[in-house]
C-alpha cells in the first residue's frame, strides 16, 4: 500500500485553495439536492456538469464526489421534520426520526442523523481504501444467485418490522411487492398491470410510492390533529444545540451499530445493483433484529436513525469502488457519475489502478472530507431545522403537499406519478389509521425487482442448483438464522408476557 | 349484530387489502409463464393472509362494536381528503407554479382562517421557490397542468 501517495493527496487537497473552494461550494450543493424531495443525486450531478466541464479532471471529480457524498445527509432532514424523504434511501429514517420529532425530539434526531452520516461517510471511504487489494475477487463472489438470496434475506425482514401483528406487516410487505411487479416482465417483455401506461413499464416509482405511503398520510393525520408536528409545548418543547449534541452522543453510544450498518452499507455499495435503498432498509432491518429491545423500534428509537443514516452514507464509498476500477457502476447515481468521469477526461477502469491512484486517493479523501463539512455545516443549522417542528399544522401543511407532490413528478418527470401519490396517500392514511405498519411495503417495493431478477438469472444459470453454491449458503444460513432469531424473540416475549418500562422505552 | 355495524373503516381496510390481492392473483393467471410466476408466489399466500385478516377484523368487530368516530373528527378527515383532492387536481389542472400557488392561497385563507397577509406572503413564497429556484435556478421545466398546457398550446 502506498502510504506516501495516500497522504500526500490529503495534503494536497489541504494546501490547495482551489479544491478547498470547491469543496465548500460542493457541499451545500449536495445537501441542498437531497433536502428538496425528488431532486437527489443523480439530478444534481447532470445538472451540474456544465459548470465542471472544461475544469481540471480532478478538481471536477472531486466537486461531484464531495457534492454526491452528502446527498443523503440532507435528505434525512424532511423525513425526520416532516415524514417526507428527500430520497429514496432516506425513507428508512422517517420510521424512527418522525416519531421522534413528534415527541419534541427533532434537535436529538437530526443531531444522530448528522452524525450517522457523517461516521458512515468516513468509514465508507476507509473502506474504500481496506478493500482495493481484495476488491476484484470479492466483487466477482456476487453472482445472481447471491443477489437473489441477499434480496430474500431484506425481505425476511418484513416480519421483524411488523410489530405486534405479523399478518397485517406480511400483507403491506407482499402489497409491496405485488407493486414491484407492476412493470415489464424482465423475461417476456409482457406488460404486466401496466395498462398500456407508458409511466408503469419502468415500474413504479419508489420515490413515489415512498412519499403516498408515508407523507400524504403524515400530513392528513397533522392537518387533523393541528398543533405542531412536535406533539409537545413548554418544558418538553427542545429546539436547541443541547438536543443535537445528545443525539451525536447517541451515536457513540451505539458505537457497534454505527460501525456495523457503515461496514454493510459500505459492502452493499460495493454490489452493483442494490443501491441505496436497499442499503438503508436491510441497515435498518438489523438495528430492529440486533436490539434487545425491538419494540421500541417505529416509536422513535434513535438507532432506528442511526442505522440507515450510516449505511446510505457509507455505501458510496463501496460503490465507488467497481465504478473506478472496473467501470461498472454500483449504483444509479454513480452510472452518471461513470459519465462525468469520462467526460472530464478519466477513464475508469483497470488501467486507473495503474497509472492515476492519485486521483483515487483525492476522492477517496474529498469524500471523508465533504462528510465532514456537511456534518459541521449541518449540526450549526439543527436548532434552526428543528424549530419547524414547531410551526402549527396551518402554516405547514400546504407547503409540504405541495412539495410531495413535486417530489413524486421530479423523481420521473411524469405526472401520472401523482395520480399514483393521491391512490397511496390515502391507502396510506388507513393503514395507518387502523394500525397497519407500513415499513414492510418500502422493503418490498425496493427487494421485489432485484429478487425477481436475479432469481430468474440464477435458474437459467445453474437451475435449483444455484442454491449450492458457496456464497448461497451463507446467505440462506442468514436466512434460516434470521428466522430464527425472529421465532425465538417471539416465543420467548409471549413466554414472559413482558411488558417495557419506561426507562427501557428511552434508555437507549 | 347489524351489516352495517361491519361497514367500518377497520374491515374495509382489511377488505380493500384482501381485494387488492385476489384481483392481482386473478390477473396473474393471464399472464405469460414466466412473468406470472413471481405475482403467483406472493399473491397466492397475499390472498390468503388478507383473507384471514379481514376475518379477524369481522369478528373484532362483532366481538368489540366498531371503532368510535366523533362527528367532530369526521368532518376534519373529510375537510383533509378534500384538500389533498383539490391539491391534486389542481396542480394536474393548472401545474405547479400557478395551481400550487393558488392552493396555498386557498388553503391559508378558507381551510385554516389565517390573515390574508400570511396568505399572501406564503403564496408569494411558494411561487418565489417554485419559478425562481426550479424554473429559473436550476432549469427544470415543472408540470403546466393539463388545462394550462391545453390552453396555452
Amino acid at each position: 500500500m502506498d502510504f506516501g501517495g495516500i497522504f500526500s493527496a490529503l495534503t494536497e487537497i489541504l494546501g490547495t485553495p482551489q479544491y478547498l473552494l470547491l469543496l465548500f461550494i460542493a457541499v451545500p450543493v449536495g445537501l441542498l439536492f437531497g433536502a428538496m424531495p425528488g431532486l437527489g443525486g443523480k439530478l444534481a450531478i447532470v445538472l451540474v456538469i456544465p459548470f465542471v466541464f472544461g475544469m481540471d479532471a480532478t478538481a471536477g471529480a472531486l466537486f461531484l464526489i464531495a457534492m454526491h457524498s452528502v446527498v443523503h445527509t440532507g435528505g434525512a432532514v424532511p423525513s425526520i421534520l416532516f415524514g417526507v424523504p428527500g430520497t429514496g434511501p432516506d425513507a428508512a429514517t422517517i420510521v424512527d426520526g418522525l416519531p421522534m420529532t413528534q415527541r419534541g425530539e427533532a434537535g436529538r434526531a437530526l443531531g444522530a442523523s448528522f452524525a450517522a452520516s457523517g461516521l458512515g461517510g468516513i468509514i465508507g471511504g476507509l473502506f474504500l481504501l481496506a478493500m482495493l487489494p481484495v476488491l476484484r475477487p470479492v466483487v466477482l463472489a456476487f453472482s445472481p444467485a447471491e443477489f437473489f438470496l441477499l434480496a430474500l434475506f431484506g425481505i425476511t425482514f418484513i416480519a421483524m418490522l411488523s410489530g405486534n401483528s405479523l399478518i397485517k406487516g406480511l400483507l403491506v410487505g407482499f402489497f409491496g411487492l405485488m407493486l414491484a411487479f407492476v412493470r415489464l416482465d424482465p423475461q417476456t417483455g409482457a406488460q404486466r398491470y401496466t395498462f398500456d401506461q407508458l409511466f408503469l413499464w419502468d415500474g413504479i416509482d419508489i420515490i413515489t410510492g415512498v412519499l403516498g405511503i408515508f407523507a400524504i398520510p403524515e400530513m392528513i393525520a397533522f392537518g387533523i390533529a393541528g398543533g405542531s408536528m412536535a406533539q409537545v409545548s413548554g418544558k418538553g418543547a427542545s429546539f436547541g444545540m443541547a438536543g443535537v449534541f445528545n443525539g451525536m452522543l447517541d451515536v457513540l453510544r451505539h458505537w457497534k451499530l454505527a460501525i456495523r450498518t457503515s461496514l454493510i452499507g459500505s459492502i452493499i455499495g460495493l454490489i452493483p445493483g442494490l443501491g441505496g435503498d436497499a442499503a438503508s432498509w436491510i441497515c435498518y432491518g438489523h438495528a430492529v433484529q440486533s436490539s434487545k429491545t425491538p419494540e421500541r423500534f417505529g416509536k422513535g428509537a434513535v438507532e432506528g436513525v442511526i442505522a440507515p443514516e450510516t449505511a446510505n452514507n457509507a455505501k458510496e464509498g463501496g460503490a465507488l469502488l467497481p465504478t473506478l476500477f472496473f467501470a461498472v457502476p454500483g449504483s444509479s447515481g454513480m452510472a452518471i457519475m461513470l459519465g462525468a468521469f469520462v467526460m472530464l477526461g478519466i477513464q475508469p477502469g483497470p488501467a486507473l489502478a495503474l497509472n492515476h491512484m492519485d486521483i483515487v486517493w483525492t476522492l477517496m479523501w474529498g469524500l471523508m472530507l465533504a462528510n465532514i463539512l456537511a456534518v459541521v455545516m449541518f449540526i450549526l443549522l439543527a436548532p434552526s431545522f428543528s424549530y419547524l417542528s414547531y410551526v402549527r399544522a396551518e402554516l405547514l401543511v400546504p407547503f409540504v403537499f405541495v412539495l410531495t407532490f413535486l417530489g413524486a413528478f421530479l423523481s420521473h418527470m411524469a405526472w401520472q406519478n401523482m395520480v399514483l401519490l393521491v391512490i397511496l396517500g390515502f391507502l396510506g392514511y388507513f393503514l395507518k389509521k387502523y394500525g397497519w405498519p407500513r415499513p414492510p411495503f418500502v422493503i418490498g417495493l425496493i427487494l421485489g425487482p432485484i429478487a425477481e431478477d436475479s432469481f430468474h438469472k440464477a435458474m437459467a444459470l445453474w437451475g435449483l442448483a444455484f442454491m449450492l453454491r458457496p456464497g448461497a449458503i451463507v446467505m440462506i444460513a442468514l436466512i434460516v438464522l434470521s428466522i430464527g432469531v425472529y421465532i425465538w424473540r417471539a416465543a420467548k416475549s409471549k413466554r414472559n408476557g413482558r411488558v417495557m418500562t419506561e426507562e427501557e422505552i428511552h434508555g437507549g | 349484530m347489524a351489516v352495517k355495524a361491519l361497514l367500518n373503516g377497520r374491515v374495509g381496510t382489511a377488505l380493500m387489502m384482501a381485494l387488492i390481492f385476489l384481483a392481482m392473483t386473478l390477473f396473474a393467471i393471464g399472464l405469460p409463464e414466466k412473468a406470472r410466476l413471481m405475482p403467483l408466489m406472493v399473491g397466492i399466500p397475499g390472498s390468503l393472509l388478507g383473507i384471514v385478516q379481514l376475518v379477524v377484523e369481522i369478528r373484532g368487530t362483532i366481538r368489540n362494536g366498531p371503532p368510535e368516530v366523533t362527528a367532530e373528527r369526521r368532518k376534519a378527515e373529510l375537510g383533509m381528503y378534500l384538500w389533498v383532492l383539490l391539491f391534486f387536481l389542481g396542480i394536474l389542472g393548472f401545474g405547479f407554479i400557478y395551481g400550487a400557488t393558488a392552493l396555498v392561497f386557498a388553503f391559508m385563507v378558507f381551510g385554516t382562517r389565517e390573515r390574508l397577509l400570511t396568505a399572501v406572503i406564503s403564496a408569494i413564497a411558494t411561487w418565489a421557490v417554485l419559478y425562481g429556484v426550479f424554473e429559473e435556478g436550476l432549469q427544470i421545466v415543472l408540470f403546466k397542468g393539463l388545462v394550462l398546457g391545453h390552453l396555452m398550446g
